[in-house]
């Protein structure tokens, strides 16, 4: 390995392995890890889902899951051997000199304790309070986070607060301490855009303060890239490249991280395809009988020669090393070219709202007067046959509510709803009949959606139970078979049940299942969020096929600006209920007209390395927190 | 400042419900009681007595009016304190019930206390062992425990520590030759304020066995649930994230794990509790143990109207009560609750 420190590692890792070391078979999460990481140096680790990223932050703390052990190799904190170390001394370092941030900033923190309760317990513990001057130390690391109102936010409990002040108080929590080196696995991905963009900010401040070291948990490459002095990308336990941020995100030598950037919709300048890195990372058990390259199962450079050995990670550059012996090819890989637009030209609109409101009230107490609040505020939309408009704005925007009363999960407080000329608005039982046969939805959470108990390929023509028709099993049958080979699944998965599918099929099967009887409307709720950048790419084109074969249009509700870009025709901004922008993507994204899109756009990782990435973090009135 | 505010909304408004339900048991109680094909009045006669003469008392009991009227009459006594008198002991029903009531809430109350201890003890015990061999033999007794109700208990441990060695009484409250302190008809507690020391001890030894027996049937339940509910938080990342604070296993434990999977526990410690105050009835038998319980089976026995009516209403009015203390304990435990 050509990386030479400069300044003594405040982490390194040799050869390092992790096992799997059960009774009846061992397989390897990591293989062959090396890395050094220099103080005040941010090392970005991206892969998909399962790659092993997590593992590496649980090797540091050493908890790993049961069953799993280092196996070879040296892991060493400031010169210590973290696994041989005596876990008094290991635990002594953990929350002082070794911190974390964790992935879920709600659930990170005890629900039955104040803040105050557990910033103190903190404190107390690594010494930097005693008795009762706890309550300024914490005030004032607070203050650094910029979390204003310290002195109440002591007294609350973590559900009375959002998922950015909790986070904010981990990270006030982890830099307490002034620790050399933070790992944070994943800390905004359960957060919004503004406010991931917000939270990056402030641990890069963070870290330049106390010159920590910090090892940066994503799947997002283009975030890794902008807050990143180096990276490490992950595939299957192994490290498939390595190098400087920049360099690697401008020109990646692997297949593997060129096949993932391109799996990406970009946010500015001309859309592209997307590539489709086919099926999924090998499970664990699988790597271990696997000779040759792990990639090249999905590798659209694979030769047969890749086969035979696994290729070593070799220099390509200064502190540049890459595993593959055909790196000078990789720069061939190309996205497919974007699939021709729609004209949306006979503008046939299909469903149509008018001045929409939904206000909820607060249930009724003696004690309490009751309030109401508008979660959807006089929207008026359109949606036309065979379009894909796209509803974009932060948590508590009201895209969900509005989704709901679309399907007729909800009635309107006001307004009008008409779908193909017939007013639905009272919502009565002829209406949610008569809309049934029109629109159909796909849930956000395919885990929850899902009955466990029922086959797939019962779940995906459950919609004939309903409507009563093609109900005999022999047609269901033949329907189920038909819509699994739609969404690309094998057959027989019919007969497997959700618990037997990965993320993404679940997904699909959550797609399939709303397609069934072939609504004219589909509305979907953040169906791609939380999936691996390629499962995602996967779901968008199948969209898009299923479209052309289809002509179905589709309601889309995204956090993810990128991909709503790449799919939705129009888009529509929501802001505290109301539609604040609206319009034909490509000219809103362009030239954004609201303050709000604006800094929502800002928000996102820009394509360029090189461009700055400047969010906004604090706008006078758009403000969410 | 703001919780006891919440609480006492709490209290204001299950207080309020609490009456409809009590009026409505209590409706229940007297008409189900009047269908029963028993005349009261003929029963507070002596068994020789002429038709004229039931006639008479059945006038004089008010037996001839309307139901409602006879309903109101009864709803209005029973404001004054006054339930009736029972037929069989010629005795008023509220000085029957004040007398045998403090004994059933003593044995209730140290039961629960019992099972408590049992079940948090061996429910901290069953997490311990988590995905150890032990756990698969502890699961198995705890289940075996389960499966034993309260009267089984209470036969063995007579058997064992009652007859076979000797070591334990097993009838009654008090040996004779005991003095008997009353201040407030709560025995433990008068013997301890008037430091009657011996009668105390005596009494103690006294409640050992039923008080086992039923608490050891109630703490299996008890176990499985905390063992559970410590399993569940430990799924929830704030565990995960205090370790990687450096906090220590019996800190986390305590702080973090306990605190969150008591909830639960308590919500079924109030129904057992609830339960376990018409539970006593069987063990009051077996150890004629002077409580309701035994009061209950007597008036049974003798169709004694007047005390299954105060009988009732009184276990009715405890599982209010009971569930009101639980509601608010559950508030100063669980802040999600508290919002607002
Ligand atoms: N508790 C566990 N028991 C068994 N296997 C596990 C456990 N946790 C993780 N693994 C396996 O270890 C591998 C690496 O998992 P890891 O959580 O590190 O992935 P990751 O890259 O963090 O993925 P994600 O993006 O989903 O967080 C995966 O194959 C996963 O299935
Ligand atoms: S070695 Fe071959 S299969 Fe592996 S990444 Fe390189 S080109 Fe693809
Ligand atoms: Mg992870």
């Amino acid at each position: 390995m050509a990386i030479l420190p400069t300044k003594n590692p405040i982490l390194s890792a040799q050869n390092l392995c992790v096992e799997s070391v059960g009774a009846k078979e061992s397989f390897p999460v990591l293989t062959d890890l090396n890395f050094s990481l220099e103080p005040g140096k941010i090392l970005g680790l991206v892969g998909e889902s399962g790659a092993g990223k997590s593992m590496i932050g649980r090797t540091i703390s050493q908890y790993l899951p049961k069953g799993f052990a280092v196996t070879k190799g040296t892991l060493a904190f400031d010169g210590e051997d973290l696994v041989s170390m005596l876990p008094e001394r290991r635990r002594n370092l953990l929350g002082r000199d070794i911190a974390f941030i964790p992935q879920e900033p709600l659930s990170g923190l005890n629900p039955v304790l104040t803040v105050g309760q557990q910033i103190k317990e903190h404190l107390l513990r690594i010494g930097l309070a005693s008795g009762e001057n706890w309550r300024e130390r914490a005030l004032k690391e607070f203050e650094s986070v910029h979390l204003p109102h310290g002195a109440a936010l002591l007294e609350k409990y973590p559900h009375q607060l959002s998922g950015g002040m909790c986070q904010r108080i981990l990270i006030a929590m982890a830099f307490a301490s002034r620790p050399r080196l933070l790992i944070a696995d994943e800390p905004t991905t359960a957060l919004d855009v503004t406010i991931q963009a917000r939270i990056v900010k402030l641990i890069a401040e963070m870290q330049k303060r106390d010159g920590t070291a910090v090892i940066f948990i994503t799947h997002d490459l283009r975030l890794a890239s902008q807050i990143s002095d180096e990276i490490m990308v992950l595939y299957a336990g192994r490290p498939a490249e390595r190098g400087p941020a920049k360099q690697l995100f401008s020109s990646p030598a692997h297949p593997y991280t060129r096949c993932l950037q391109l799996a990406n919709p970009t946010i500015t300048g001309p859309r592209r395809g997307l590539f489709i890195l086919p099926e999924r990372m090998p499970g664990l058990r699988v790597l271990k009988e696997l000779k040759g390259c792990r990639f090249a199962s999905r590798c659209p450079n694979a030769i047969e020669a890749c086969t035979r050995a696994e290729p070593p990670l070799a220099d390509i550059g200064p502190n540049h090393i890459a595993a593959c012996i055909r790196t000078e090819k990789t720069p061939d890989i190309v996205p497919p070219p974007l699939a021709p637009g729609r004209e949306i030209a006979s503008a046939r609109i299909h469903l149509n709202g008018e001045k929409l409101t939904k206000a909820y009230t607060t249930a009724w107490s003696p004690f309490a007067k009751r309030s109401s609040f508008k979660a959807v505020n006089s929207v008026d939309f359109s949606l036309g046959e065979g379009e894909f408009v796209g509803i974009v704005g932060e948590s508590g925007s009201g895209k969900s509510s509005l989704a709901r009363l679309v399907v007729g999960l909800d009635t309107p407080t006001d307004g009008r709803i008409t779908l193909a000329g017939r007013d639905i608005t009272a919502n009565g039982n002829a209406d949610r009949a008569y809309r049934r046969e029109y629109i159909q939805m796909v849930f956000q959470d395919p885990q929850s959606a899902l009955n466990p108990r029922r086959r797939i390929g019962s779940i995906v023509t459950q919609a004939n139970e309903a409507s009563g028709l093609h109900n005999s099993t022999r047609e269901r049958m033949d329907r189920a078979a038909e819509l699994l080979k739609e969404i690309g699944l094998p057959p027989d998965a019919a007969m497997r049940f959700p618990s037997q599918l990965s993320g993404g099929q679940k997904q699909r099967v959550n797609i399939a299942r709303a397609l069934c009887t072939l609504p004219r409307i589909l509305v979907a709720d953040e169906i791609v969020s939380g999936l691996d950048v390629s499962v995602q790419a996967q779901l968008l084109d199948l969209l898009l096929k299923l479209r052309d074969e289809h002509g179905f249009s589709m309601l889309f509700i995204s956090h993810d600006l990128s991909v709503v870009r790449y799919l939705c025709d129009r888009v529509m901004v929501m802001y505290r209920g109301e539609v604040v922008e609206s319009g034909r993507t490509e000219t809103v994204f362009a030239d954004p007209k609201h303050a709000y899109t604006r800094s929502l756009l800002a928000a996102v990782p820009p394509d360029d390395v090189n461009a700055e990435w400047s969010p906004v973090l604090a706008e006078a009135g758009y403000q969410v927190e | 400042m703001r919780m006891f505010a919440t609480i006492a909304k709490l209290l204001v408004k299950r207080v309020l419900t609490a009456i409809p339900i009590l009026l409505l048991v209590s409706a229940l109680l007297f008409c189900i009681l009047r269908i029963l094909p028993v005349d009261p009045a003929a029963m507070s006669l002596p068994p020789n007595a002429t038709v004229q003469e039931v006639e008479a008392m059945r006038t004089e009991m008010g037996l001839n009016l309307p139901l409602y009227q006879q309903y109101g009459i009864w709803l209005n006594k029973l404001f004054h304190g006054d339930i009736g008198r029972s037929i069989h002991f010629r005795q008023d029903v509220t000085s029957l019930i004040g007398s045998t009531l403090p004994a059933t809430i003593e044995l209730a109350v140290i039961a629960m206390m019992v099972a408590t201890v049992f079940g948090l003890a061996g429910g901290l015990f069953l997490f311990y062992v988590r995905g150890t061999r032990a756990e698969a033999v502890m699961d198995f007794v705890s289940i075996l425990l389960l499966s034993l109700p309260e009267f089984l208990w209470s036969l063995f441990l007579l058997l064992i520590f009652g007859v076979f060695f000797e070591v334990l009484p097993f009838t009654g409250r008090l040996s004779p030759g005991f003095e008997r302190p009353l201040v407030t008809g709560f025995l433990l507690f008068d013997s301890l304020i008037t430091g009657n020391i011996p009668t105390l001890l005596n009494a103690l030894q006294h409640m050992i066995l039923p008080c086992l027996a039923l608490g050891i049937a109630l703490s299996p339940s008890l176990m499985r649930v905390l063992r559970s509910s410590l399993l569940d938080a430990y799924q929830d990342d704030y565990i995960q994230q205090a370790r990687l604070r450096g906090l220590s296993e019996k800190r986390i434990l305590i702080r973090h794990g306990l605190k969150n999977a008591i909830l639960p526990t308590l919500s079924l410690m109030g129904v057992q509790f609830g339960f376990l105050f018409g539970g006593t009835l069987l063990v009051e038998i077996i150890y004629s143990y002077p409580g309701m319980g035994n009061l209950m089976v007597d008036a049974i026995r003798n169709a004694d109207l007047p005390i299954i009516q105060g009988a009732g209403l009184t276990y009715c009015v405890a599982v209010l009560v009971i569930s009101i203390v639980v509601d608010s304990l559950y508030l100063i435990l669980n802040p999600k609750l508290r919002v607002r």
